[in-house]
């Protein structure tokens, strides 16, 4: 593959029509980066991705790129609103997979105290529903009233407060969510699963932060040295996954309909414009309003196991939560133009900069919180959206440390109580409900997250704000 | 790639998870592709077949076929919470698949989750011939 250096932090992969390409593809890395991403087929998923009818500008790749299916995980791709296409693949399975981060009114002295209480009482209280049942059964029509108002319905519903939702992407709703494009099977599989993590590499974190960068954007965020945070990471559970199945097995004949050819049928896209683009972007957000209720239902019990441990005037309050895997019409200034485009985000995370009229109040001056997970050994990271991400990115930036290692490659000569045992050693206590959560997901299967975010931030594309250390882990 | 049970060989990718399958015959290929998932999703040891469920599928090629019939399992281990052990294809043609699944309400102390399957993938899918008779290759969003 022809793999041109821009600069320190950027390559690119010049358009080639014969090949089919109807873009370059631009490609956020350092040296050593470049190197890990070039050992899986993520390179190739991006040029596939530059194919799609009516993208606009480069097919994006950020620094924590690792193979998909269909697009890469870490791929940002916009496309015309009137004349191109949407792709459930550029979505994925789990809609409106995301990350939601709390501040405690703790000190992580008072929670290392109690760390193994604490952690013992979210994994009761939190459920991973890996077993069926979740905490909350929901009948038809309350689901359907969910589908629409996303955030607000759980908070209507006393499984939070007001304020919760101020400080939530799009505000917790997307609106043209329309739940009659959501099939009774996704409705059946979603009905009992809310409140619920999943499994996988989902997670909740109780972490502290180890250090503040940027002092004026921690204090807007409310952040300081030594504070609790938990992060939550999780997201439509199987009423999105189901939505996902549903399109995109209608997509093979709608394709042959509009004449669309592509190298993988995972990439199965229809126009923007066409009935089933519509139906599948009503279906879509109704799924991403399921996984902003359901993140905004794991607070309310978040909130019920920090008061079960610290007492009841501890307060647990939202700093931001974004979604990583999600298509949304915004408009962008491109070669001096403004465009109407659908931004797909695959394991990548909006990051508006400073004024960008979406924002919050509160952070209308520092620009948008960025919630970077890292594995679960190592650190997370806060950063604020920049500038540069307006100006070449499509306001995006990455959405975790990104994989390196299969989940089998991750168990090989490993054992989940040696691995417990080791991080308890750095002071990391661990609980898990499958089998192989713990395993798959040790540190070591993951790039390093400070090398992702050094390429953000040296490109201007983020801020860093603040590091985070985990202390406590419950996985699915 | 390494042998995690006699039925199917788990195959290593980046994020995900695929599995190959064989069988001496498509039909049969399709059952044990479904059993292979069924297994990576949950304990299969002590399912007990006291029920028998009917599943049926449809598809404009045989990749389709074999997507939606996954699909089809997943639904109902993930949807109805069903705990499915073995499954019998007894009506094959090239676009469409119906046939039993033999099991029991999930019970999720007996079977608890190995793993939350999202969805079954296009991604390097595949259905093909060798010296064993028919393979396929499948991977899954975990």
């Amino acid at each position: 593959m022809n793999l041109e250096p821009i600069d320190r932090f950027r390559y690119r992969v010049p358009r080639d029509a014969a090949r089919g390409m109807r873009s370059d593809v631009v490609v956020y890395a350092g040296e050593g980066l470049l190197e890990q991403i070039r050992r899986d087929k993520s390179l190739e998923q991006a040029v596939n991705v530059s194919m799609l009818p009516g993208i606009v500008g480069p097919s994006l790749a950020m620094p924590d790129i690792h193979q998909g299916y269909g697009f890469p995980i870490g791929g940002v791709a916009a496309t015309d609103w009137r004349t191109g296409v949407v792709s459930p693949g550029g979505v994925g399975f789990d809609i409106n997979c995301g990350v939601r981060l709390l501040r405690a009114s703790v000190g992580a002295d008072e929670a290392r105290a109690r760390l193994r209480d604490l952690v013992n009482q979210v994994f009761r209280d939190v459920p991973c529903g890996t077993g069926g049942e979740g905490p909350i059964a929901l009948t038809v029509a309350d689901l359907e009233e969910l589908l629409v108002e996303g955030s607000a319905w759980a908070v209507k519903q006393g499984y939070g407060e007001p304020a919760d939702a101020e400080f939530t992407e799009a505000r917790g709703a997307l609106a043209g969510a329309d739940p009659n494009q959501v099939s009774a099977r996704a409705k059946e599989r979603g009905r009992h699963q809310l409140g619920t993590i999943g499994s996988g590499n989902h997670f909740l974190e109780v972490q502290y932060v180890e250090r503040v960068e940027d002092e004026a954007a921690a204090r807007a965020m409310g952040l300081e040295p030594g504070q609790v945070v938990v992060l939550v990471h999780c997201g439509s559970r199987g009423l999105g996954h189901q939505v996902c199945t549903d399109f995109l097995a209608r997509m093979g004949a709608a394709m042959k309909k509009y004449g669309i050819e592509l190298p993988d049928r995972q990439l199965a896209c229809v126009p923007i414009q066409s009935e089933e683009g519509q139906s599948y972007l009503a279906a879509m957000r109704a799924a991403a309003n399921f996984a902003w209720a359901n993140r905004q239902a794991i607070l309310h019990f978040l909130r019920g196991a920090f008061r079960r441990i610290f007492g009841q005037q501890v307060q647990l309050e939202v700093v931001y939560d974004v979604c990583h895997n999600i298509a949304k019409r915004e408009r962008h200034r491109m070669d001096g133009r403004e465009v109407d485009v659908l931004v797909h985000r695959k394991g990548a995370t909006r990051a508006f900069p400073p004024g960008h009229p979406e924002l919050p109040e509160a952070y209308r001056g520092v620009g948008q919180p960025v919630l970077v997970p890292g594995s679960m050994g190592t650190a997370s990271w806060v950063l604020a959206g920049a500038e540069g991400s307006m100006r070449e990115t499509f306001g995006s930036v990455c959405h975790g440390a990104g994989r390196l290692m299969s989940r089998t490659a991750a168990k090989k000569g490993r054992t989940a109580s040696e691995v417990k045992k080791d991080l308890e050693a750095r002071g990391i206590f661990v609980r898990g409900e499958t089998k192989d959560g713990i395993l798959e997901e040790v540190p070591e299967a993951y790039k390093n997250v400070d090398e992702v975010i050094e390429v953000v931030a040296g490109a201007g594309l983020a801020r860093k704000v603040a590091r985070l250390r985990p202390m406590g882990v419950i996985k699915g | 790639m390494h042998q995690s049970d006699p039925g199917y060989e788990v195959l290593e990718h980046a994020a995900d998870l695929g599995f190959r399958a064989h069988a001496p015959t498509l039909p049969e290929l399709f059952a044990r592709a479904a059993e292979a998932l069924a297994d990576i999703a949950m304990e299969t040891e002590g399912i007990e077949p006291r029920q028998t469920y009917w599943l049926a599928a449809e598809g404009e090629s045989r990749e389709a076929l074999l997507v939606n019939w996954l699909s089809e399992v997943l639904y109902h281990l993930d949807g109805r919470q069903l705990a499915l052990r073995t499954f019998h294809v007894k009506e094959f043609t090239g676009s469409r698949i119906a046939g039993e699944a033999f099991g029991e309400r999930r019970d999720p102390a007996r079977q608890p989750a190995k793993l939350v399957v999202k969805g079954v993938t296009w991604h390097q899918l595949r259905i093909g011939q060798d010296q064993r008779g028919w393979f396929c290759e499948v991977f899954l969003d975990v």
